[in-house]
């Protein structure tokens, strides 16, 4: 059990314990055996035990009040059905979430289209960076005034054998 | 599996039978306005504080497993409960509330049972709740936990150990330590000066 001071021959610590009844035998038997001889521990333990019939006999805290069940009853069914609807809503979030979900999903598409779309025109743009460099320059000359202009600025690199 | 009759209950609860809980409340649930009355000296939130712990109870019946005897489970729950309200009411006191002003009495002395004891008695049985109540104040919470299980809950040493999740030996000294101090306070009760330390 607890650990005492090894020059302390008294069995002070033990006291309660011994007034608990929760000694084990043998030490209950050597420390009954120190208090035979042990007028100071004695007169603790006749304290201890005065303490505690003070308090076995102590008022008991007031009961509470009339309907302290019905109390409690009402207050679990409240519980249980503020869980119920919990869950219920809790059920019922994943069809409303659909709504904007679907909505975010359908956007993040046109996105995605989008910047696909404006990829696949830089990426034409680059493929025929030459042609539009000669329409720039042709442009800048003022030389393309009509539709027909720009189809022949379109038919340069034919025109000039080029790949 | 633990040979207790309210584990058995717990387990029939676990299993769906809400009778076996009330049952359960119906037994400890006066005990507990009681201990958390004593653990937070509280009076007005004992019962709310009660039913808190029963809550929690309902609760956490799926999970429990009757490995030790229900009023540890039980216990535990209320102890580190308790212990939560105790902290948060020291970091957040209520204004015009605290609880170290009631000093034992009553909210409503109207509400005290009539024992059919004499005036004198009675003021005396006051006068000891009182001191009571004053000796739980000054005792650290480990030692309080201990001794309200010990002396008022009447659970065992072993009991304890599980309840606080320390040794038996360390709730012989929590115990001990705790009752030296009643000693000492209750002495003028006990017509001798409290010469137990």
């Amino acid at each position: 059990m607890t650990a005492r001071v090894p020059s302390d021959p008294h069995v002070v610590e033990d006291l309660t314990a011994l007034a608990d009844g929760a000694l084990p035998p043998d030490r209950r038997a050597a420390v009954e055996a120190h208090l035979a001889g042990c007028p100071a521990c004695r007169e603790r333990r006749a304290a201890l035990a005065a303490a505690l019939a003070v308090l076995a006999a102590a008022p008991r805290p007031p009961e509470p009040l009339p309907g302290f069940e019905q109390r409690f009853y009402a207050r679990l069914a409240r519980e249980k059905g503020a869980r119920r609807g919990w869950l219920t809503r809790l059920a019922a979030r994943p069809r409303r979430w659909l709504v904007p979900a679907g909505g975010l999903a359908a956007a993040a598409a046109v996105i995605a289209v989008g910047v696909l779309q404006v990829r696949e025109d830089r990426m034409e743009m680059a493929r025929h960076l030459d042609l539009l460099e000669d329409y720039v320059a042709i442009a800048s000359l003022d030389a393309v005034e009509s539709a027909e202009d720009v189809e022949v600025v379109l038919q340069l690199d034919r025109l000039e054998g080029r790949p | 599996m633990v040979s207790d009759p309210d584990a058995a209950l717990m387990v029939a609860f676990r299993g769906g039978d809400e009778s076996a809980f009330r049952a359960l409340f119906e037994k400890h649930g006066r005990a507990m306005v009681a201990f958390c009355r004593r653990f937070t000296r509280d009076p007005s939130r004992a019962e709310e504080l009660a039913q808190d712990v029963f809550l929690k109870v309902y609760r956490s019946a799926d999970g429990y497993e009757p490995t030790a005897r229900f009023t540890t489970f039980l216990y535990r729950i209320a102890t580190n409960h308790c212990l939560n309200e105790v902290r948060r009411a020291r970091r957040d006191p209520q204004p015009g509330h605290d609880p170290r002003a009631d000093d034992g009495a009553p909210l409503d002395p109207d509400a005290l049972p009539s024992t059919g004891a004499s005036p004198e008695d009675e003021a005396t049985g006051r006068a000891l709740e009182r001191s009571v109540e004053r000796l739980l104040a000054r005792l650290p919470e480990n030692q309080r936990a201990a001794f309200v299980l010990c002396r008022f809950q009447g659970l065992s040493y072993e009991d304890i150990a599980q309840v606080l999740g320390v040794t038996v030996p360390a709730v012989k000294s929590l115990v001990h330590r705790a009752t030296v101090a009643a000693a000492e306070a209750l002495a003028p009760f006990a017509g001798g000066e409290g010469a137990a330390a």
